[in-house]
């Protein structure tokens, strides 16, 4: 198994919430993935795909930006909708990685709910955990 | 004062981390901006509305998947030094908020920069959509 296959089991295995891991070449094309089987949030695998090589294109102009201003090291994407949650973070120079994560209101919410919190300081350092390990 | 001008100063109001504020158009044009004294710019105006006018294109992109992840609601791009934010107005416009993301000097593990309260961010962008101007 290859470190990126064993960071979409990780992450799986340490939240509930995450419906869906991928990870994706430079062009978009995914190359590893799992999916929750029970999740509630059903996304048909072509708008997947679709939503896939366009974030790796985003990613292109976002590291250009990286590289022509003083940003810093590019870290992570969310984009937060109604049902999910779509995080993208850089792997390395050839690998995207993209999860969905369920974004549903907790049905007890007291207040109007934005939708659930997303621990990417946890997600974060799983990534830099699993890039530590050798091929 | 227009609403939007509002609810940029109440951005700037709400939170010191928020560096710069803009709303731009349905193309992506700014139309309104407010930057914190005394902050200098990271990155320069120019580039700064060219990201903005990408970001606007992103949200058009993502509207043709709402059927299965439904309307959006914010983006968060986390670089280093910064966080930029992008929220989805009323008639195609966007509001652009740059948060300061620079490590807290006394972090004891790795950080990954600060947390962005986007749900008072939200709120307060509801507040001024539901305000008569």
């Amino acid at each position: 198994m290859s470190r990126y296959e064993k960071l979409l089991h990780m992450l799986m295995d340490y939240d509930a919430t995450i419906m869906f891991t991928a990870i994706g070449d430079t062009s978009g094309n995914i190359l590893w993935n799992t999916i929750r089987d029970d999740s509630k949030v059903q996304i048909p695998l072509p708008e997947i795909k679709k939503t896939l090589v366009r974030e790796s294109k985003d990613w292109i102009s976002r590291c250009k930006i990286e590289d022509s201003d003083d940003l810093g090291r590019a870290l992570y994407h969310i984009a937060s909708f109604e049902k999910i949650k779509q995080v993208t973070i850089p792997l390395d120079a050839f690998h995207l990685l993209m999860v969905y994560v369920d974004n549903t209101p907790l049905k007890k919410t007291k207040t109007k709910s934005y939708g659930r919190y997303v621990e990417m300081g946890k997600i974060m350092s799983i990534v830099d955990f699993v890039n530590t390990f050798e091929e | 004062m227009e609403k939007y001008e509002q609810l940029l100063n109440m951005l700037m109001d709400f939170n010191e981390s928020v560096r710069f504020a803009a709303v731009s158009d349905a193309g992506g044009q700014l139309l309104w901006n407010s930057q914190r004294n005394g902050v200098s710019n990271i990155v320069p105006m120019e580039k700064t509305k060219t990201t903005m006018s990408r970001s606007r294109s992103e949200w058009d992109d993502y509207a043709s998947s709402a059927e299965h992840i439904g309307n959006g609601m914010y983006s968060i791009t986390s670089y280093a030094k910064i966080k930029r934010i992008t929220i989805p107005l009323p008639d195609g416009k966007m509001l652009f908020i740059s948060v300061n993301n620079k490590p807290m000097k006394n972090a004891k593990n790795t950080s990954y920069g600060h947390l962005v309260q986007m749900g008072e961010i939200l709120s307060i962008v509801e507040f001024v959509e539901s305000q008569n101007f």
